[in-house]
């Protein structure tokens, strides 16, 4: 996929802050689900195909479908500011196996101080336009400690989406193992000129479910590709997330061996292929990457965590050998 | 960094792209109460439109600054009501309008724009409404499109029998959402159930994606819907074997245009003012819009952002 095929008219022109929230989730299927269903469950327009793409793995992203919202921002700052819009949220399955919706919108600096007719907000997908003068970073902050009620909220559209997706007929409510959605929470605000590339300032591991990131993008980013590369990280950490509760469920080194297969097994089955950062971003963004693999080192967590499940599976595999070592003199 | 050396199509969107004319002009809509007035009613008609067609042309040269490429169109009711055949009814309408001195340079039906050649084009539409939020709208408000009516503003609180011990809620207006001091609110119905089960698309919600094809923004997975198929031989004797678009005049400029006007009689307006509703909350093809958007502004006649502001209208006093 080019990213500069970008259909998106939210180019980010005269925004200064964009955010958006990510959810990801196990789908609720036996089956992995194939390319055609994949585009089928995703399948949000009559009239808009679905993305479908199969290389360096198989992944689907549904259209974007817009939300209209006209309410205050939050505000770190308390500072009350009306915006009024479109967000934009989208659904994406990686491996007919990983859902995620992901919402996004983006912030002018300023904006007329009355409502303009619907249609001028409808040809500026994704975009809001306060009231006046946009306190950036009060309100950049006021996204990341979450909304209260009756202000934005895109963690609600996102929800929404996914709520829509998760009750298609195609999905028969039977996940191959338990795990949890988790929530990843982002804002950009955009840098001045001079800053030529993306930058992560903080990625925190808020509560148990929540991650909030915080990121530094050149004016003029497109904000579906800031929303790719949080629904890239969104993803691994997903899979990191949800193996080490697997590791943790599993009761590593008890006796019983065909437990601890039968608890690892699904990790082998459904999400060991699925590691592979940075498969479709604007190198702009996946360069951000770099910096993540540095510290706290995704990539090398995870292939800590293949090994010590290949080991054990592999000591589980040979029972006999394990039984004559403790039966010899 | 280098362009990307892998690519796979299918992850591409792509926009076909229509030609377009500055102005689409609408000379009129044909209904079953139309044809049984008799062909005297519409020589009166066309009678009225040719001089308004003829000041459109007038400002529309005044306002590109040379000769304008113009397009002339006709609606025919096929979807509500079957009434004669194309046979019939086609040469009729074709010679009336000679009459006047006006020639149609492109023939619709109006079920083309509820499903044209295999497209659901209405549900296609149905899916893209974006409802106007109220203010205090802040994302928990269920999608458009649900129930059927799509309004300009938020409707009265439905009024619930009172329980016991409990105060009646008194009635409150409705809001228009843009209201000026004081509210117009009209609330559309879109679709009504079949006896039968599916949709009856209604009739100012066709009337919507009609300016929609006419404005050059529709498509089907990228590709342009309800494209114009030249005219051969004599007209059909059953409407569905007559092409939803069908054109007439061979040199005619492109159907789809910049801005459409359409001469009709005071009855639609009700209609119209609908048409406006929708088309203010319907989020239309990006890529399409960016290509009228571009083209337009490239000939120095630059379209209105907002689609509802690329359409209008002479309403002539009659029937």
């Amino acid at each position: 996929m080019s990213p500069r095929e970008s259909r998106d008219h939210d180019q980010g022109a005269g925004a200064v802050l964009l955010c958006g929230e990510v959810r990801t989730c196990l789908l609720p299927a036996h089956q992995a689900l194939d390319v055609r269903a994949a585009a089928q469950l995703l399948r949000l327009r009559a009239d808009e195909r679905v993305l479908v793409s199969e290389r360096p793995n198989l992944y689907a992203r549904s259209p974007d479908a817009l939300t209209g919202v006209d309410c205050p921002l939050p505000s770190a700052s308390g500072a009350k500011v009306r915006a009024v819009g479109t967000v934009a949220a989208r659904g994406a399955l990686t491996e007919g196996r990983v859902l995620q919706t992901s919402a996004r919108l983006s912030l002018t600096a300023r904006g007329p101080d009355h409502r303009q007719p619907w249609g001028h907000y409808l040809v500026r997908p994704g975009l809001l336009e306060p009231f006046g003068r946009l306190p950036r970073e009060a309100v950049a902050e006021g996204v990341l400690a979450g909304a209260r009620r009756g202000e934005l909220d895109v963690g609600l559209i996102a929800d929404g989406l996914l709520t829509r997706l998760l009750r298609h007929p195609l999905l028969d409510q039977r996940p191959p193992f338990k795990s949890r959605p988790t929530r990843l929470r982002w804002t950009a605000l955009t840098a001045g000129p001079g800053t030529d590339r993306p930058v992560i300032e903080r990625l925190t591991l808020a509560e148990d479910e929540l991650r909030t990131l915080a990121l530094r993008v050149p004016s003029g980013a497109d904000p579906a590709e800031v929303a790719a590369l949080c629904e890239d990280l969104a993803l691994h950490d997903w899979l990191l997330t949800t193996l080490v509760r697997l590791l943790d469920g599993s009761r590593l080194g008890s006796a019983d061996g065909t437990a601890v297969v039968r608890a690892l097994r699904p990790a082998v089955d459904h999400l060991l292929h699925l590691w592979m950062p940075r498969a479709r971003l604007d190198p702009a963004f996946a360069a951000l990457w770099d910096a993540l693999e540095e510290r706290p080192g995704f990539t090398r967590q995870w292939e800590a965590l293949v090994r010590r499940i290949r080991d054990q599976l592999a000591l589980h595999a040979i029972p006999a050998l394990h039984q004559e070592a403790v039966m010899a003199p | 960094m280098t362009e990307a050396v892998f690519r796979e199509t299918a992850a591409e969107p792509r926009t076909q792209a229509v030609p377009l004319a500055h102005l689409s002009l609408e000379l009129g809509h044909l209904y079953m109460e139309d044809f049984e007035a008799g062909p005297e009613r519409l020589r009166r008609h066309f009678a009225q439109v040719v001089h308004w067609a003829e000041a459109v042309r007038g400002s529309t040269a005044a306002a590109t600054g040379k000769r304008p490429r113009i397009s002339t169109c006709f609606l025919i009711d096929d979807y509500f009501t079957r009434f004669s055949t194309p046979r019939e009814l086609v040469p009729q309408l074709l010679e009336e309008a000679e009459r006047a001195g006006l020639s149609i340079d492109y023939l619709a039906r109006e079920s083309g724009c509820a499903v044209a050649d295999g497209a659901q084009v209405a549900e296609a539409v149905a899916g893209r409404l974006v409802e106007s939020p109220p203010p205090g709208a802040y994302g928990a408000r269920p999608p458009a499109g649900q129930t059927g009516w799509l309004a300009n503003g938020e409707r009265s609180p439905v009024a619930r029998t009172p329980q016991a011990m409990k105060k009646a809620i008194p009635w409150q207006a409705p809001r228009e959402t843009a209201a000026r001091q004081h509210s117009v609110f009209l609330d559309v119905e879109l679709w009504s159930e079949r006896p039968g089960g599916g949709k009856l698309w209604s009739c100012p919600f066709l009337a919507a994606v009609w300016q929609l094809a006419r404005l050059g923004l529709l498509r089907h997975e990228g590709q342009a819907v309800l494209t114009p198929r030249p005219h051969e031989g004599p007209f059909p004797d059953d409407w569905d074997e007559m092409p939803p678009l069908l054109q007439l005049q061979e040199r005619a400029a492109p159907f789809a245009a910049y801005r459409t006007c359409s001469v009709l009689p005071n009855r639609f307006m009700p209609v119209e003012h609908a048409v406006r509703v929708v088309l203010d909350q319907t989020e239309v093809d990006p890529g399409a819009l960016q290509q009228v958007a571009a083209r337009s502004a490239g000939e120095g006649a630059a379209v209105p952002a907002s689609v509802a502001d690329r359409i209008s209208y002479v309403f002539y006093a009659g029937q």
